[in-house]
């Protein structure tokens, strides 16, 4: 609890009074001479006890009333947020999440808790006697001066953004300038969401985060103030890749439902080239990932568009937004011990097969390593002893860059490692056996299920030979012992791939089943995705900011432009000679937030205080002064019952007075 | 008059009334009063059968006619009533609230109003006033002389030190031979035990006992504001006390003080009358009068 008028409490000395008069009179007395003593004697051995709990009873109750006088004159705050607060502040940084999940509505019509939180704090600031506000906005990042706290809503930064927030590094920011500032008594309040994806609860930075807030010369208080995590009616578009593949626009989208688990058709609005289409899809669950195949004549060199879901309780995950150039030839580079050998020549085939256009496959040795198209290639085929040294860091710059690496069995086992994985002995069936497959992951990875959700013939796959593989990453198909047939570890944005055996008579009949065509060819078109990355950036990153003297125009017309907030929006933008499609970070779209305990872990030991603001129309702080008052009016009406003589105690009036009465005997 | 106490208008209305004897009295002269020995007034009292040596004057000719034996017809003998007032001048006495007066002043009134009446009428009083003990005895007469002693020594009577009244009424149930009237004035702050033995003697020697048991109001109500200092009016001790806290339980120990102290006089027929100072002598007079008079047996 806190008060708008501190230094009324000084009058809580006045508490005292009722004390010091009894004090006083029990000092004061007067002086009578009395004949009947010897009832007085008797009534002071007896008047112990109740009488006494009593009186002090009465006591208690005026030095309270005067009391809670006290503290109502002095405009008591409560509420979780600034309630206990000890004192006044002078200065409050906040730390605003303007992430696109903070954009999520309790309901239609409802603000969002964005807004919420903006309303919520501009009240606080007012009632805490408006100290300086400082505000750092997750979108930006910078610290700013907000002059008039109670315009804080209507700034533009403020405004609802498509970016992530970091507040790991909002904290250090925000610590960084108490310690530097030394504002004098000064609170962090932090505005957010608590999603997972924002607060990144697994990273380093959060210790130095502790030991700042600890090591500050006033022990500044972090308040957070979140909303409840309400079981919101939400959809979510997500971008998961696009690229453009001969003549047609391959998008990967991924639709997300917060709410319920039938079937749901949802209608989709796509725009390419200025026309719209609309398309239902039916989600049923909570997740439905699909592709989007939108066909491209030879004159569309460049294009863009976007694709939309109708407005819901989150108008910001409803759209995603694409944008395209020149297509650019799916290059593979193979790199073999031996480019004659038959297993080369069908990994050669496979890299370049007739439903490709524009693919092709350089072969090289592993001695040859130097000239591999970094640049370029969307597949590496490393069917060699695993590279070391340069290579090994090209190789693995490369997958972190987004291309797809394949490893497949050397002749020699080697004892280099590489993406923390490596190739162990060779393994062979007892006689008259094969190796057949077992289990395999049917909904991601080279072999999931095909567009029809049909499964890939994996139990046809017969192998005599194969080598075994070591690592921490993790088996996408098994054999039926359960040793890894197809091995995967991702890294950075790509992925490397590990393949137990080869299409070679010698070890297995994949040529025959065109299982490592269909592996290769997924992951030759996933390794391309990052060539069309010029085209794409994520709101709120560098790429998505103009650079020199770019001029930004929006080119798509789903939103309005403003020019203040267009680095940290969605949308398809030509800045200078870019074309840029911008979208949300694939984080915005996990509705994941990190419990109390892991905020407890995170803030060990700090000064902090969590208000969790379960009605979006509750008040953080309101003045009790009310409940004081009544408080005041109950302990006098107290006060009042416990002076009150109870009937027997009243005195003996059976003597004569006035007029004659009975009262002789006999 | 001299005397404060007494106000001739009081007495001249008072005076209609004559005061009565609710038991028989034993006296020297003739008077009003029911005496137990036979006697010749005009009130027929029983038939008894003539023995020699009776006076034959007495007779009963008509019931010798009827009944052929010899009768001797008594009568009631009347005679006069020797009062005795005990005036506790202790110095609890002393007490007096408000402008009300004190419990001596009230004592000083009764006790002379009814022996005038008492004189008047041609009875007998007398007076004894005790604090440690008794320190003033006047033997009861009939002789207007009486009066002016009476009124002279209640005049002069100062109340003080502790009272000694229960050795007083003992020493006076012993002393007084023929049957009297004992009117006793007291605040009675002794033991209830002790005073119901004291007036069990009294009645044990066939007095006829009336008790005016006087208490200020202040007394009674107990009412005071803030804490006080009370110094006992007769042995100077202090009790410092919180009335407030302390109101309730005196109420109950007064209560119950009152109520011992009429069930001792219940139980020997005693006449007691509570007081409080600030009621009117005058109507608690008359009272005690009419009220005997309808209760004489």
């Amino acid at each position: 609890m806190s008060f708008l008028s501190q230094p009324i409490l000084w009058g809580l000395f006045a508490a005292a009074i009722p004390v010091i008069i009894h004090l006083l009179n029990r000092r004061r007395f007067r002086t009578v001479k009395w004949a009947a003593t010897s009832f007085l004697l008797r009534a002071s051995r007896q008047s112990r006890g109740k009488k006494k709990l009593r009186h002090f009873l009465i006591l208690a109750c005026r030095t309270l009333a005067i009391a809670a006088l006290i503290f109502a004159v002095a405009r008591p705050l409560i509420g979780g947020f600034l309630g206990a607060r000890s004192g006044s502040i002078n200065t409050a940084i906040l730390i605003l999440d303007r992430s696109a999940s903070m954009e999520t509505k309790a309901a239609s019509g409802q603000p969002s808790r964005r807004q919420n939180a903006l309303t919520q704090i501009s009240e606080a600031i007012k009632k805490a006697g408006s100290p300086r506000l400082l505000l750092i906005d997750s979108a930006s990042g910078k610290l700013h001066e907000v002059p008039d706290p109670q315009a804080l809503s209507e700034l533009s930064l403020t405004s609802a953004t498509d970016t992530e927030a970091d507040i790991p590094d909002l904290l250090i920011k925000a610590v960084d300038y108490l310690d530097e500032a030394a504002p004098g008594q000064a609170e962090i309040w932090l505005a957010s969401d608590l999603q997972r994806n924002d607060w990144k609860p697994s990273d380093p930075r959060w210790g130095a985060i502790r030991a700042g807030l600890e090591a500050l010369p006033s022990q500044a208080n972090l308040r957070i103030l979140t909303s409840a995590d309400e079981d919101v009616e939400n959809l979510t578009l997500q971008l998961l890749s696009s690229r453009r593949i001969g003549d047609k626009m391959l998008l990967d989208l991924k639709l997300t439902r917060r709410k319920g688990t039938g079937d749901l058709a949802v209608p989709l609005t796509f725009s390419f080239k200025g026309a719209r289409s609309s398309e239902r899809i039916t989600i049923h669950g909570q997740e439905l990932q699909f592709q989007k195949h939108i066909p491209l004549s030879p004159k569309d060199t460049q294009g863009y568009g976007w694709v939309s879901l109708p407005p819901d309780n989150n108008p910001r995950d409803n759209s995603i937004y694409f944008a395209f150039g020149d297509q650019k030839p799916l290059k593979t580079c193979l790199v073999t011990e031996d480019p004659s050998s038959a297993s080369s020549t069908y990994l050669h085939k496979a890299a370049t097969a007739a439903g490709l256009q524009s693919a092709a496959c350089e072969v090289l040795t592993p001695t040859q390593g130097s000239q591999i198209d970094w640049a370029n290639a969307s597949l590496i085929i490393w069917h060699a002893p695993l590279p070391a040294g340069t290579i090994a860091s090209q190789l693995t710059r490369f997958v972190n860059s987004g291309g797809s690496a394949l490893f497949l069995p050397p002749s020699e086992t080697g004892h280099q490692a590489i993406f923390s994985s490596s190739w162990g002995d060779l393994h062979t069936p007892p006689q008259g056996q094969f190796f057949i497959t077992g289990n395999w992951i049917k909904d991601e990875g080279p072999w999931q299920n095909g567009q029809n959700n049909s499964p890939m013939p994996l139990g046809q796959i017969r192998a005599i030979q194969r080598r075994s593989i070591s690592g921490t990453g993790s088996s996408l198909a098994e054999w039926d012992d359960g040793s890894p047939l197809l091995y995967r570890q991702l890294e950075g944005q790509g992925s490397a791939v590990f393949m137990s055996t080869l299409p070679d008579e010698r070890w297995s009949n994949l040529e025959f089943t065109a299982l490592h065509l269909v592996a290769i060819q997924r992951l030759l078109e996933k390794g391309s995705d990052r060539l069309h990355a010029d085209y794409r950036a994520i709101a709120g990153r560098k790429k998505a900011h103009t650079q020199g003297d770019e001029v930004r125009e929006r080119l798509d017309h789903l939103e309005p432009f403003d020019p203040a907030l267009e680095s940290y929006r969605s949308g398809v933008y030509r800045l200078g000679e870019r074309t840029l499609a911008v979208n949300r970070p694939p984080g915005e779209s996990q509705a994941e937030r990190i419990d109390r305990s892991t905020l407890e872990q995170l803030l060990k030991d700090s000064p902090y205080t969590l208000f969790e603001n379960e009605n979006t129309q509750t008040r953080l702080i309101a003045e009790a002064w009310r409940a004081f008052l009544i408080a005041v009016l109950l302990f006098l009406l107290a006060e009042a019952l416990l002076c009150l003589q109870p009937k027997a105690t009243g005195p003996p009036l059976r003597a004569r007075k006035a007029s004659p009465q009975p009262s002789s005997t006999p | 008059m001299k005397y404060d106490f007494l106000d001739t208008e009081v007495l001249a209305r008072l005076g209609a009334i004559p005061l009565e004897s609710r038991s028989s009295m034993i006296g020297n002269v003739a008077g009003r009063h029911r005496s137990p020995h036979r006697g010749s007034s005009v009130e027929f009292a029983e038939y008894r059968k003539y023995v020699p040596g009776d006076d034959t004057r007495r007779l009963d000719w008509k019931a010798y006619a009827r009944s052929d034996r010899y009768y001797i017809k008594e009568f009631e003998a009347d005679t006069n009533l020797r009062a005795y007032f005990v005036i506790d001048s202790s110095g609890s006495m002393n007490f007096s609230s408000a402008d009300h007066p004190s419990k001596i002043d009230f004592a000083r009134r009764i006790a002379a109003t009814l022996s005038y009446l008492i004189v008047n009428q041609g009875d007998s009083v007398g007076l004894s006033c005790c604090n440690e003990k008794i320190h003033l005895e006047i033997p009861p007469s009939r002789r207007p002389a009486q009066l002016q002693a009476i009124f002279e020594s209640l005049q002069d009577l100062r109340p003080e030190g502790e009272t000694g009244l229960i050795p007083a009424l003992h020493q006076i149930a012993e002393k007084t031979q023929q049957r009297a009237l004992i009117i006793i004035l007291s605040d009675l702050f002794l033991d209830t035990e002790e005073l119901g033995s004291a007036l069990q003697h009294l009645r044990f020697r066939k007095h006829d006992v009336a008790l005016f048991h006087l208490l200020d109001p202040q007394e009674i109500d107990f009412h005071f504001q803030r804490p006080h200092r009370f110094i006992d009016l007769e042995d100077g001790s202090t009790i410092v006390a919180e009335p407030q806290l302390i109101t309730e339980e005196y109420h109950l120990a007064l209560r119950e003080f009152l109520e011992n102290v009429e069930k001792k006089c219940h139980d020997i027929h005693a006449d007691y009358h509570l007081l409080q100072t600030s009621a009117d002598y005058e109507e608690i007079i008359s009272h005690f009068i009419t009220s005997r008079l309808t209760k004489k047996r």
